[in-house]
C-alpha cells in the first residue's frame, strides 16, 4: 500500500520545482529559454497535479489538488530541500534541473514498473518528460561548463553549492538508485569539464519529514496568498 | 475569433450562441479560415506581369496575391513591414510581463497551468514573428536592440499594471480580443510570411482568449469580492483597450499607403467600432458592465454609439509616460544584461565545437 | 452521425486544423444504453487544453442528443506522436506545420524536416521549443519561411 506521504513527496517535488522554474518567465537569458523553461515548468506542474490528486484520494479526507497545494503550511510539505532553494542565477537553475531531472527520471522509471497501478501510469507518462528535461539541463551544463571562464566558474560554483542537497534524494528505499544517478550526472559533468564534488561531507535533509529550509515558507506565501485571501471561493 | 468563437458551452456554463458575435455573418475564426483558403488559392494563380520589377510588384498586389521573401519589393514596403512585424514581436515579448506577474500567485493549479501555457505561447509567437521579420533582411538582435534602446515601440496597452487576478481574465477578454480584431484582417496581408504568421497566431490566441473569458466569467459569478474584483478590472482596462486601435482616422499617419499595399485593410475607427459591437453582448453574458454611460445601440448606424478613449492619454503613454513604461523596459533590459554571460557561453561553446569538428560534418 | 463520429469530429482547440481523433487523443467511445463513456489521453501531463477538450466533447455530444457523458482520462498507454494518424499528418502539413517522424525511445532524433511550404529538405531548427509544448520552431533555408514542426515524441 502506497503511503500518502510518499506520493506527496513526489508531487511536492514537482510543484515546488514548477514554482521556481516559472520565476524565469519573461526574464530568461534568451527568448528560446523563456519558452523552454516555461515548458518544463508546465510538465512539472502537470505531474504535480496528477500526483496531488492521487495523494488526496489515498488520504480519503476529501482534499483535492488545490486543497493540498494551497492550504498546507511548510511543515506539511514533503518535497526535498533541493527544489526549494532559491535560484540566484541561471547556472544554479541548470544544476538543479540536472540533479532533479536525473533523479526524477530514475524514480519514475522505477515506479512505472512497480506495483501501484495508478502511480505507475503517472510515472510512465512523466518519465518521458523527465528524459527531455535531463537532456535540456545536460545541454546547458555542458555549454556553461565548457563555455567561457566566467560561465565555467558559475557552473562549478552551482554544482558545488547544490551537491550536498542531492544526498537527501536517496534516503531510505531509494538508496539503490544513487549509483545510477551518479553515472548519469558524472557523464554530464565530465563532458562539461566540471569537477564532481566529493561525497562524505555535509548532507542536509529533513524535507520528507516537513523540516525545510527558511526559503520554502516564502515560496508558499507567494503561491498561496490569493487562494487563502478568498476562503472557499471557486476560480 | 478572439472572444467570440465560443462555439461550445464550457464547464463555466458560458452560453454559446450569445457570444458568437459575427462580422458580415462570419465569426472571426471563420474569417481566419477564409483568409487561409484565399492564401492557398492565390498561390495557385499566376500573374502575367511586365518585366519591370515595380510593375510586377503592383500586379501581384492588385491580383491579391502574396509577396514572398525572395521577391523584389519597394524599400518603403519592406521598411514599413519590418517596423510593423517588429512592433508586433516586441508586443508579444513585453506582453509576457503583465501576465507573467500573476503566474506565481494564480489561485488554482489549473489556472496556473493555463496562464503559464499562455505566457509561453506569447514567447513562442515572439520567436515566430522575429523569424518572419528576418525574412525581410533584418536580424533579430538588431530588432531587440531597437526595442531596448526605445527606437521601436510595443503596444502601449502593456504599460498598464495588472493589479489583481481579475486583470489576467480581463486581458484575455478585452486586450486579446482587441488584438485579434486587429489581427484578423492581417491574415490577408499582402506579405506571405506575415499573413501566414497571423493565421497561425490568431488560431492559437483564440484558445487562450477563450480561457481568459472563462476566468472572468467564473469571477463574475463567484463571491461578492470576486465579482467586485472583476468589475474593477473591466473598468480599468476598457478605455485602454479601445485605445489599442490607435488614433482616430482623422489623425492616423501611416494608414493610406498601408491600405494601398494591402498590409492594412480597415481603418482604426472601423476596427474599434467592430470591437465595441462585439464586446457589448459579451459583457451581458459575463454579467459585467462597461464603464460608458453613453454606450447605446444606434439603429440608424446599425452600430453601438460609444465614448472614445482619451487620445491624449494614449499619446502620453506612447511617448513614454504611462504607468509602467519605465518598469517594462527596465525589466527587459535587466533580463537581457543578466543573460549576457549565458549567451556568451553558448556562443563560445558553439565556436569550440565547430573548431573541434572536422569540416563538413 | 454515430456517436463515435460525433466525438471524433471535435477539433483540437489549439491546433484547430486536426481533430482529437487525428491526434490520437481520443482512445475510446462506448455506449451503454443512454450512457456514453469517452476515454481520452493527454499529450503531455501538463497539457492545459485537456479541460477545454472535455468541455467541447460534452458540448458536441449534447448537441447530438446525448446528455451527460462520462469522460475518462487514461494515461496508459502513454501518448506519443506515433498516435497521430496519417490523415492528421496530412492536415498538419497542409496547414504549414511539419508533421513528426516516427519516435524512437524517450528522445527521438529529428532527421530531415522538410519545409511544409516549398518541400525543401534544406531546413534548420531555430528553437527546440515552440509556442506550444509539442512544437519546435524551424526555418527553411531555401524559401526563408519560418514554420512549426511537431516534434517526434
Amino acid at each position: 500500500m502506497t503511503s500518502v506521504d510518499y506520493v506527496l513527496g513526489l508531487g511536492d517535488d514537482a510543484l515546488v520545482a514548477a514554482q521556481r522554474l516559472a520565476q524565469w518567465c519573461a526574464r530568461a537569458p534568451e527568448l528560446e529559454e523563456d519558452v523552454a523553461l516555461a515548458n518544463i515548468a508546465l510538465d512539472q506542474l502537470g505531474a504535480a497535479r496528477l500526483l496531488l490528486t492521487y495523494a488526496g484520494e489515498l488520504e480519503g479526507a476529501g482534499r483535492d489538488e488545490d486543497a493540498l497545494a494551497y492550504l498546507r503550511g511548510d511543515r506539511e510539505y514533503r518535497n526535498c530541500l533541493l527544489v526549494e532553494l532559491p535560484e540566484p542565477d541561471f547556472a544554479v537553475t541548470m544544476a538543479k534541473l540536472l540533479f532533479l531531472s536525473a533523479y526524477q527520471k530514475l524514480r519514475y522509471e522505477w515506479l512505472a514498473a512497480a506495483g501501484d497501478e495508478r502511480l505507475s501510469a503517472v510515472a510512465d507518462k512523466a518519465r518521458k518528460e523527465s528524459a527531455y528535461h535531463l537532456d535540456h539541463a545536460s545541454l546547458w551544463t555542458v555549454r556553461l561548463g565548457d563555455g567561457t571562464p566566467e560561465s565555467h566558474r558559475r557552473m562549478q560554483d552551482a554544482v558545488d553549492r547544490l551537491w550536498p542537497y542531492t544526498h537527501e534524494l536517496f534516503e531510505g528505499d531509494h538508496a539503490a538508485l544513487r549509483p545510477q544517478w551518479l553515472s548519469l550526472v558524472t557523464a554530464v559533468l565530465d563532458e562539461a569539464t566540471l569537477t564532481r564534488p566529493a561525497d562524505g561531507g555535509w548532507a542536509p535533509g529533513g524535507g520528507r519529514q516537513g523540516l525545510h529550509t527558511e526559503h520554502l515558507s516564502y515560496l508558499l506565501a507567494e503561491l498561496q496568498v490569493l487562494h487563502r485571501a478568498h476562503p472557499g471561493a471557486r476560480w | 475569433m478572439y472572444g467570440n468563437d465560443f462555439a461550445a458551452t464550457g464547464d463555466a456554463g458560458v452560453p454559446a450562441s450569445d457570444v458568437a458575435a459575427t462580422s458580415a455573418g462570419r465569426t472571426l475564426l471563420e474569417q481566419v479560415e477564409d483568409a487561409e483558403r484565399e492564401l492557398r488559392s492565390a498561390s495557385e494563380r499566376s500573374v502575367v506581369g511586365d518585366d519591370r520589377l515595380q510593375d510586377y510588384f503592383d500586379a501581384v498586389i492588385n491580383a491579391d496575391q502574396k509577396i514572398e521573401p525572395r521577391d523584389w519589393m519597394p524599400d518603403p514596403y519592406r521598411l514599413g513591414l519590418i517596423r510593423q512585424i517588429a512592433q508586433h514581436a516586441h508586443s508579444e515579448i513585453i506582453g509576457m510581463q503583465p501576465e507573467g506577474n500573476w503566474i506565481s500567485r494564480a489561485p488554482s493549479l489549473k489556472r496556473k497551468a493555463i496562464l503559464l501555457a499562455k505566457v509561453q505561447d506569447e514567447a513562442g509567437h515572439g520567436l515566430y514573428l522575429y523569424a518572419a521579420a528576418e525574412t525581410l533582411g533584418v536580424s533579430r538582435s538588431d530588432l531587440v536592440d531597437q526595442l531596448l534602446t526605445g527606437r521601436q515601440k510595443y503596444s502601449s496597452i502593456f504599460n498598464y499594471p495588472t493589479l489583481t487576478w481579475a486583470d489576467v481574465g480581463t486581458i484575455g477578454w478585452l486586450v486579446d480580443g482587441a488584438a485579434i480584431v486587429n489581427q484578423v484582417p492581417l491574415c490577408r496581408c499582402s506579405y506571405g510570411p506575415y499573413a501566414r504568421a497571423m493565421i497561425r497566431i490568431c488560431k492559437e490566441e483564440s484558445f487562450h482568449q477563450r480561457q481568459g473569458f472563462e476566468i472572468l466569467h467564473t469571477l463574475a459569478h463567484g463571491t461578492p469580492a470576486q465579482r467586485a474584483m472583476a468589475q474593477d478590472a473591466v473598468n480599468r482596462w476598457w478605455y485602454p483597450s479601445l485605445a489599442m486601435f490607435g488614433p482616430p482616422d482623422t489623425a492616423s499617419t501611416h494608414s493610406e499607403q498601408s491600405m494601398t499595399w494591402k498590409i492594412k485593410r480597415f481603418s482604426n475607427d472601423e476596427l474599434r467600432q467592430r470591437f465595441v459591437d462585439m464586446c457589448v453582448q459579451q459583457a451581458t453574458v459575463l454579467g459585467l458592465s462597461l464603464p460608458d454611460p453613453d454606450l447605446r445601440w444606434n439603429a440608424e448606424r446599425d452600430h453601438y454609439d460609444f465614448t472614445q478613449p482619451d487620445f491624449h492619454e494614449l499619446m502620453r503613454v506612447i511617448s513614454g509616460d504611462g504607468p509602467c513604461n519605465r518598469q517594462r523596459l527596465e525589466h527587459r533590459r535587466r533580463a537581457h544584461e543578466e543573460g549576457a554571460w549565458v549567451r556568451e557561453a553558448a556562443a563560445a561553446y558553439a565556436a569550440k565545437r565547430a573548431a573541434r569538428e572536422p569540416a563538413g560534418v | 452521425m454515430n456517436v463515435y463520429d460525433v466525438v471524433a469530429a471535435v477539433v483540437d482547440p489549439e491546433l484547430r486544423v486536426v481533430t482529437i481523433a487525428d491526434l490520437g487523443i481520443l482512445r475510446d467511445v462506448t455506449v451503454d444504453g443512454e450512457r456514453v463513456t469517452v476515454t481520452i489521453t493527454p499529450t503531455y501531463s501538463g497539457c492545459p487544453a485537456m479541460d477545454v477538450i472535455r468541455a467541447d466533447i460534452r458540448q458536441a455530444l449534447r448537441s447530438a442528443g446525448y446528455a451527460d457523458p462520462e469522460i475518462v482520462t487514461t494515461l496508459r498507454p502513454a501518448w506519443s506522436t506515433d498516435w497521430i494518424t496519417d490523415d492528421g499528418r496530412s492536415k498538419l502539413a497542409a496547414a504549414g506545420i511539419a508533421p513528426p517522424g516516427p519516435s524512437r525511445g524517450p528522445i527521438a532524433l529529428t532527421l530531415g524536416v522538410r519545409c511544409p511550404r516549398c518541400g525543401s529538405p534544406n531546413t534548420e531548427e531555430l528553437s527546440r521549443f515552440g509556442s506550444t509544448a509539442c512544437k519546435a520552431l524551424w526555418r527553411c533555408r531555401a524559401c526563408a519561411e519560418p514554420f512549426d514542426h511537431v516534434k517526434a515524441y
